[in-house]
């Protein structure tokens, strides 16, 4: 059978938020617009609104992360939700216990939103085709796929500081192959219209046929950051440290660490961020890191309004299609 | 005595190269030119085969029969009986059950529960290392001579090329076939899809080209060290086609198959992470399917085998990269097939010839092999490679096909107990792949020798 997108609901509104590919201009300009107006709500004393009150929200990690749940946690509190933390890392999975197991368990405690995180690709796309209908799925991470929440705090950060994407040169330096960060973050920028995108790493770092993600490859990271407006680090995780992507972490630093000397290569007012964890002295030296132009710092600020902005329109969305099942039953 | 008379099919014959209305006569299990006088016409059961194609029953160089082992995926009794819907009516099953079959006592356990099945002939490949562990030589000569006509190693790969080479030399002295996929795992290195933009977009780990080219290169220069009969299974690239056009141009004894879906799909088609078309071998880009098409036509591919992966649905209800690979793949088979002539503008007569004689020839026989006479007996219910036709004095496997019957391929009509097809449900593939081929094809009679079996 032909599948379609899974993130649209029978009304073709927006009813998952799985993924950035698929996904038009509107709808992720809409997402930054509304993130904007909760930005106001995260300055005052009494940070809550009452939008999602009577929802209950379901964090369901099944990989490790505490900055992302706990992001998500936050967003969910300040629209007034009822939140969920399930550790799934440690617990039935381990068990053996199959994923749709769980997810049929975890129905049954009433749920109206899940945030998933897994370590298969693919993995938010199959909850989100196997949950009950009522039930709206965000993605905060699987595998090497997405992670569409960063993606829009990214966006949001960078048109915080640049306003329009359309002249903007964006530089994502490292680890795109193994980066749902790098993979979203694309995804979005294409869509928004950023005028060049570059990518810049060894070969062991770049997935296949990457050009097709509408990126330019670099492989000279001084090269790359010439005229950039927008300088995006990535995390290299500890696994690739120790494998034969790359030799050392040390080569890596030498070879396309950020540097104040490199940064000065990008247009003066371009600003720096990173997904982090950082991990100084192998991306990114410390003084870039904490330096003027890192934004890194804000990026984690606004991914409380930009998740509370995905959530409320989502679970909006939500809402016509339990009322549509309420009518019928 | 028994003795059966097909009137009025168009009968098709690759081995022979005719294409012709003409009547078919069959007694005690081989073609005859008519029945003797006192076999009179009245005694003979006939089938009115108007509208029908009567062509050599179908072999199956690959499939998985899951039995013994995993018979919640699929039993000897249900795989081969879906089988014979496919028009095989001999199926090489894969060796990787559990037990593997590495001893004669499992030869024997298939043997019997295929004959009480009364489905497709099961002819088991015998697993060349001891458990699949690709470290011990199995006893090939003994499992030959237990009706394991051709050896393979199933997905899992021979990472020690010393053992290879053994087991080629082994094979050699006794002229038994090998059948190898070329796979190099470290270079898939857990790879679940085709490495291009489709996995990249979908975060997929991609398994390269490379994992396919390098491991056919080790086994060409392994062939032309050895002489060894190698038989190349389940190609999926365009750069591995080019390694084998030039092996077999330097004349050494390589053959080689490609799955039937690998003719039809790309890498495509998991774009919406369907686990359904995740498979051991991915489907690869359209330049690749273009090229196994053309090796198909020029003859640089000799067969075309079902790849049939039957499995439970819990397997497949996972993400992609965690979901069982494969397709099960029988109750699709025919149409697929005859799907095969307009779309590779390809002859009929040659389309079948990939999945009877040409087969055949891979797994017939060779002289020099020890013990002949008891393989000539076995013969007797095994599959009779040696001669695969429909002329006079050849064993009776046929099946007679309906080219026009439109398919039905609803789960609740297929007869695999995998339902993991993504065909199921599916009419026509211009909805899938874009190319208008319609689902036509069914098998109405199965014959093998000379006795109807479906």
């Amino acid at each position: 059978m032909r599948r379609s997108d899974p993130q649209f609901n029978q009304f073709h509104k927006l009813h998952h938020f799985l993924s950035i590919d698929g996904l038009d201009k509107a709808t992720l300009t809409h997402i930054l617009d509304t993130a904007e107006g909760f930005t106001s709500v995260n300055d005052k004393s009494i940070k809550n609104v009452p939008l999602l009150r009577g929802k209950t929200v379901a964090n369901l990690f099944f990989e490790n992360s505490t900055r992302t749940r706990t992001a998500f946690e936050l967003a969910a509190k300040r629209l007034s939700a009822d939140i969920l933390n399930i550790d799934l890392v440690s617990s039935s999975t381990k068990k053996g216990e199959s994923l749709l197991d769980t997810l049929r368990v975890l129905e049954s405690l009433q749920s109206d939103m899940f945030v998933v995180r897994h370590s298969d690709s693919g993995a938010a796309d199959f909850i989100a085709r196997h949950v009950a209908p009522t039930i709206n799925v965000v993605n905060g991470g699987d595998g090497q796929h997405a992670h569409p929440t960063q993606a829009m705090l990214d966006m949001f950060t960078i048109r915080r500081h640049k306003g329009a994407f359309e002249n903007l040169t964006v530089v994502i330096i490292g680890d795109i192959k193994h980066s749902r960060v790098a993979r979203s973050g694309i995804a979005a920028l294409v869509t928004l219209g950023a005028k060049e995108i570059r990518v810049v790493g060894p070969q062991t770092l770049m997935p296949a046929d990457v050009e097709s993600l509408g990126v330019r490859v670099y492989r000279d990271i001084d090269k790359a950051l010439i005229d950039a407006d927008v300088v995006m680090g990535l995390r290299l995780q500890n696994e690739r440290m120790t494998s034969a992507t790359i030799p050392s972490t040390g080569e890596f630093f030498k070879t396309y660490g950020l540097t104040p000397e490199r940064m000065r290569l990008a247009k003066p007012d371009a600003i720096v961020m990173h997904p982090g964890p950082t991990n100084r002295g192998v991306e990114i030296e410390a003084s870039v890191a904490d330096g003027e132009q890192s934004v890194i710092l804000q990026q984690v600020t606004y991914g409380i309004a930009v998740r509370m902005a995905v959530m409320s329109i989502i679970m909006g969305h939500g809402e016509e299609v339990r009322e549509a099942e309420m009518s019928q039953a | 005595m028994t003795h059966l008379r097909i009137d009025n099919a168009r009968v098709i014959d690759p081995a022979n190269k005719l294409d012709e209305r003409r009547t078919l006569f069959i007694s005690d299990g081989v073609f005859v030119d008519q029945f003797d006088r006192e076999q009179c016409d009245d005694d003979a059961q006939v089938i009115d085969a108007k509208g029908l194609i009567a062509c050599p029953g179908f072999i199956d160089m690959y499939a998985r029969l899951r039995e013994p082992g995993f018979t919640r995926k699929g039993t000897i009794a249900s795989e081969s009986t879906a089988a014979l819907k496919a028009g095989f009516t001999t199926v090489f099953c894969a060796p990787d059950t559990h037990p593997v079959i590495d001893s004669s006592a499992t030869v024997e356990l298939i043997k019997q529960k295929a004959v009480a099945a009364n489905g497709a002939r099961v002819s088991p490949i015998a697993a060349f290392t001891a458990g699949l562990e690709g470290k011990l030589l199995s006893e090939l000569a003994t499992l030959y001579n237990a009706g394991c006509l051709i050896a393979g190693h199933a997905d899992h790969p021979v990472t020690d090329t010393g053992v290879l080479l053994s087991t080629m030399e082994y094979a050699s002295s006794f002229n038994i076939p090998l059948m190898i996929r070329p796979f190099d795992p470290a270079i898939a290195s857990g790879g679940c899809a085709h490495d291009g933009a489709i996995a990249t977009r979908l975060g997929l780990p991609g398994i390269p080209v490379a994992a396919e080219t390098v491991a056919l290169a080790r086994l060409i220069e392994l062939c032309t060290s050895t002489g060894c009969h190698l038989h190349i299974s389940r190609l999926s690239s365009a750069r591995a086609i080019e390694l084998l056009r030039s092996a077999k141009k330097k004349g050494l004894p390589i053959t080689a198959d490609v799955g039937i879906h690998h003719l039809y799909f790309t890498d495509e088609q998991i774009k919406h992470y369907d686990a359904n078309y995740h498979s051991a071998v991915p489907f690869r880009s359209v330049d690749d399917r273009a090229a196994l098409r053309d090796a198909l036509r020029d003859g640089t591919l000799d067969a075309i085998c079902s790849d049939h992966a039957p499995h439970d649905n819990d397997a497949k209800l996972a993400p992609f990269p965690s979901s069982a690979t494969g397709l099960s793949a029988f109750d699709a088979f025919a149409p697929l097939l005859f799907g095969l002539p307009d779309l590779l503008d390809m002859p009929l007569i040659d389309v079948i010839g990939k999945v009877t004689c040409e087969p055949a020839a891979i797994v017939a026989p060779k002289e020099v092999v020890p013990n002949n006479d008891k393989l000539a007996a076995i013969q007797t219910d095994l599959l009779d490679a040696r001669s695969y036709s429909l002329a006079v004095g050849s064993q009776a496997d046929l099946v007679l096909i309906d080219p026009q019957a439109h398919a039905n391929l609803s789960a609740e009509n297929m007869i695999s107990l995998g339902k993991n097809s993504p065909l199921a449900g599916v009419t026509s593939l211009t909805e899938i792949t874009g190319e208008d081929v319609a689902l036509r094809g069914q098998v109405i009679h199965s014959i093998i020798a000379g006795r109807l079996r479906a």
